[in-house]
């Protein structure tokens, strides 16, 4: 891939839609490391820069934290003057000075253009879904008579035929709780489904964090969207609907900048 | 959840950054600069994070006002305790016969010592009854 050996770089947080923005340069935050952040403005589109002689790269992981705390909190700048961003990977470097940026995105200005309009007025949210195991348990034994069955049989059973038993209650309990957790992502996809665009089941496996042994173990389901900001109340109370159930929680989380979400660009 | 709107607390941070690491826009080009590193440097953070121990080790610090729970929650730190009861129950398995054998070795003396002994060490009954098992065993 490309050469990691640069002179001079730009390290790109996002890319907004400075079109209306006549005062787009006056933009400035504080970047990564306490160097400065500007707005490099071609044809209405402004990249968010920092100037870099090197990638941001660190054994000391508290280091590490806070340049990802900075970026995130650069790219949240930068949304709130110009709407939502297209935000770059962390450590995204441009070669060259701000001559080549801005050579880049007139290079880029139609790809950049389409993907802003696109994602113009919307923004990632997240949903974590956490259920009472107890309580889902006890339900589901006053709902599924084999499931019943086998607790009877499980608590008449002697030693050695308990175990076999408990078994097979297990499974059946494994299963019914995968329908079930099935059966709430399709009611949180159906009704979300009209007011949201690109919805995404998390791999519970994916990331430490977004797995759902870890990431809050109760959470049995984890979805992210992107929806436009005119729809947050009604998703809002959409979800309402469903914590309305007795022993489900919601974690609705947003509005974030369009990360899980973002294209690949070629160029 | 009680009110209507998303919320964006401290707690919810840890999960964007993590997005921060393999989410966002990508450039294929050669004007760009990848950081091979990167990757690696997400995988350490992410095991960082998942582990508070290992975060503590790498001075890994929480902002004030963090919410400690949610984040030892989604730390998965609940779960540590349970992983090291299974490491425990496992090992054993590869002892067991050494220990069976030493206390073989040391025989019926001991087993009937330890009735005396009141309520002598938990291991040394454990093994003891072990041994007992094993000598019914040969006995087969």
């Amino acid at each position: 891939m490309a050469d990691s050996e640069f002179e001079e770089g730009r390290y790109l947080y996002c890319v907004v839609d400075a079109g209306t923005d006549e005062d787009a340069t006056g933009f400035s935050e504080a970047g990564i490391d306490g160097g400065s952040v500007s707005v490099i403005v071609h044809d209405g589109l402004g990249a968010v820069v920092q100037s870099c002689d090197s990638p941001f790269d660190s054994d000391d992981l508290g280091r590490v934290r806070e340049w990802l705390l900075t970026h995130q909190s650069v790219v949240d700048a930068a949304g709130e003057r110009f709407g939502t961003p297209l935000p770059f990977r962390f450590d995204t470097i441009l070669k060259g000075d701000d001559d080549a940026v801005m050579e880049w995105l007139s290079d880029q200005s139609e790809t950049l253009e389409t993907h802003l309009d696109d994602f113009a007025g919307h923004w990632e949210y997240r949903v974590g879904v956490a259920w009472d195991e107890d309580r889902v348990q006890d339900e589901l034994e006053a709902d599924d008579e084999k499931l019943a069955e086998l607790r009877g049989k499980v608590d008449e059973a002697g030693e050695g035929t308990a175990f076999l038993l408990e078994k097979q209650y297990d499974n059946r309990l494994r299963d019914l709780r995968r329908a079930r957790q099935k059966e709430l992502t399709a009611r949180l996809s159906d009704g979300l489904d009209p007011l949201v665009r690109e919805f995404e089941v998390l791999d519970s496996n994916r990331g430490v964090l977004d797995s759902d042994d870890s990431n809050t173990p109760d959470e049995v389901v984890q979805v992210a969207f992107v929806a436009h900001e005119d729809r947050e109340e009604e998703i809002g109370e959409l979800l309402d609907e469903v914590a309305a159930d007795p022993g489900i929680e919601i974690r609705f989380t947003g509005p974030w900048p369009p990360y899980s979400f973002a294209p690949e660009l070629d160029a | 959840m009680g009110e209507t709107g998303p919320t964006r607390s401290q707690s919810d941070l840890a999960e964007m950054l993590e997005l921060l690491l393999d989410k966002g826009v990508v450039i294929n080009a050669d004007i760009v600069v990848t950081v091979g590193e990167t990757e690696l440097l997400g995988v350490k953070l992410r095991a960082a994070i998942a582990s508070f121990e290992t975060a503590a080790q790498y001075g890994l610090e929480f902002p004030e006002g963090t919410d400690m729970k949610r984040v030892e929650e989604a730390a998965g730190v609940e779960e540590l305790p349970e992983s090291e009861t299974v490491t425990v129950g496992v090992s054993p398995d590869g002892e067991e016969d050494d220990e069976a054998a030493a206390s073989d070795e040391e025989g019926d003396d001991e087993a009937e010592a330890s009735d005396e002994d009141d309520e002598a060490d938990g291991e040394e009954e454990k093994a003891e009854a072990k041994a007992e098992a094993e000598a019914e065993h040969d006995g087969d």
